[in-house]
């Protein structure tokens, strides 16, 4: 499988991997499952109308760290509503991912959209 | 860029190139025109090369049929022996075997023949008891590979043939990982067509060889490619004159080498082996150790995946299954017994002519740093 140079540096030198400690102000979400091979986790932490800080963790394959890498890019300093408005195609169009691949974008924001839903509903405290 | 994907293929020896150049230039003949000088230099030079590939696996030169390549071969001797025993209707082979030994099968059931395609145990090996059970006066080929191009593993060849040969079956192995790299003899182990391939040990790429039995037992292949009647009427078509010189030239340095190649080859690999389990957890060689290449390598971390893996691996050139099929588990890891998880974890590692201890040091250590990087990654 050949990647995109966006894929490749995401991988080989990813930024943002980890948690945030759980607070009322922190939301979570997880995508996936083992058994599909592929499992994503992004935390978004919120002040006021912005997400100040987010993390992924992912078991998976290139394309997934990537599309988790990314997103939690994009949701780091955004608004809750650019945040609410990201989809999967854009993370496909920007990280160049072939058509098998695209589903592991989608989980990625599945797991955003559940992070901020989350926060919404209380926080992980 | 360290390379340790020597199973996946070769670079082609300085001494074979320089073999090679003058054929494509000035010796640029045709060895099927007889007519004048050009064609008999290249003839002679064909002649040669063959004597040395014979002489690698232990055959008379006359039973080595060019072809231009391992893939080639082996559908020339499954399709074709089948072809040439009408009398018969089945065919047995192994699940960990190539996919161009498995597709030629494969298009054969289609077309009728009954395929049995035999398990191997989780250490890769074929069980001989087995292989005696589904053998019958009905079977015309049985093929089991000499040595396995993902897990090394180094199948019984002589029992087998003998098992094929008992109930009349002729017997074809796929011995392109294992020619040059540990002893292989057509008659003592008694095979009737083997496969093999330039490119694997260190020649140009696009020619290979089928070894065809013509003396002791009467075995026969139709062939796949006619026009011209060239290779005893096997394989029609000008011979890749370069290529087989060069092919020649490989086989010649990889008999005399052999010994010690083996040696520092499996030295090497043993340095890796210890390297990786002192500094990974969770390491698992697959399939058995005791019967297997010298220079491979392959194993499983549990918690990483494997893709993820070799993309971060971005200066050590390794591989994970098999290079045509990298995107799906392995169907050799796959039939050991392995979870898809695991099957799609692993790492294949082919130490050659080239590698250093160096080498593998590095890659050892690089291999270390990422499983632990991708584990602290993982969610779960």
């Amino acid at each position: 499988m050949r990647y995109s140079d966006e894929v490749l540096k995401r991988v080989r030198e990813p930024q943002r991997v980890g948690a945030l400690p759980a607070g009322a102000d922190v939301g979570s979400g997880v995508s996936g499952t083992l058994e599909e091979g592929t499992v994503t986790r992004i935390d978004v932490r919120v002040t006021g109308d912005r997400v100040v800080a987010a993390r992924f963790k992912v078991f998976g394959c290139s394309a997934a760290i990537a599309s988790a890498s990314l997103v939690a890019e994009w949701l780091e300093g955004g608004s809750l509503e650019e945040a609410k408005a990201l989809t999967a195609e854009r993370v496909v169009a920007a990280l160049q991912l072939a058509g098998e691949r695209e589903h592991v974008a989608q989980q990625a924001i599945a797991a955003a959209q559940q992070a901020l839903a989350s926060v919404a509903e209380g926080g992980t405290k | 860029m360290i390379y340790l994907d020597h199973h996946a293929t070769t670079p082609v020896d300085a001494r074979v190139l320089e073999a090679m150049l003058p054929f494509f230039s000035e010796q640029f003949g045709n060895a099927a025109s007889r007519q004048h000088a050009f064609g008999w230099a290249a003839s002679d030079a064909v002649e040669r090369a063959r004597k040395q590939v014979a002489a690698l696996i232990g055959a008379g030169s006359k039973d080595v049929i060019f072809t231009s390549g391992a893939t080639e071969a082996n559908n020339l001797a499954i399709k074709g022996a089948a072809k040439a025993r009408r009398d018969r209707d089945h065919l047995v082979t192994v699940a960990t075997e190539h996919k161009a030994v498995l597709d030629p099968m494969a298009r054969l059931a289609h077309e009728g023949w009954k395929v049995t395609v035999l398990p191997v145990d989780r250490n890769g090996l074929l069980d001989l008891g087995e292989l005696a059970a589904v053998i019958t006066e009905r079977t015309a080929l049985v093929s089991v590979m000499a040595a396995n191009n993902e897990i090394g593993v180094l199948q019984p060849i002589r029992e087998a043939a003998a098992l094929a040969h008992a109930k009349g079956a002729w017997f074809h192995t796929d011995a392109v990982q294992a020619v040059g790299k540990v002893p292989f003899d057509v008659e003592a182990l008694d095979v009737d067509f083997a496969s093999i391939t330039a490119h694997k040990v260190y020649g140009p790429k696009g020619v290979g060889a089928l070894y065809v039995r013509r003396k002791g037992r009467t075995v026969a292949a139709i062939a796949e490619i006619d026009g011209g009647g060239h290779e005893r009427g096997l394989r029609s078509g000008t011979l890749n004159v370069p290529g087989i010189v060069g092919f020649g030239r490989a086989a010649a340095i990889a008999r005399a080498e052999i010994a010690d190649e083996a040696a520092r080859t499996m030295a090497l690999r043993e340095r890796l082996r210890g390297a990786l389990a002192a500094n990974t957890e969770g390491m698992t060689v697959n399939g058995a150790l005791d019967a297997r290449l010298p220079g491979n390598l392959n194993v499983s971390f549990d918690g990483v995946d494997g893709e993820a893996l070799l993309v971060s691996l971005d200066d050590i050139a390794v591989s994970s299954g098999a290079a045509c099929t990298a995107a799906e588990p392995s169907h050799v890891l796959v039939a050991l017994g392995l979870s898809k998880d695991r099957a799609l974890a692993s790492l294949r590692f082919g130490i050659g002519r080239g590698t250093t201890a160096e080498d593998v040091d590095y890659a050892a250590a690089k291999v270390a740093d990422v499983v632990t990087r991708l584990r602290a990654m993982s969610p779960v």
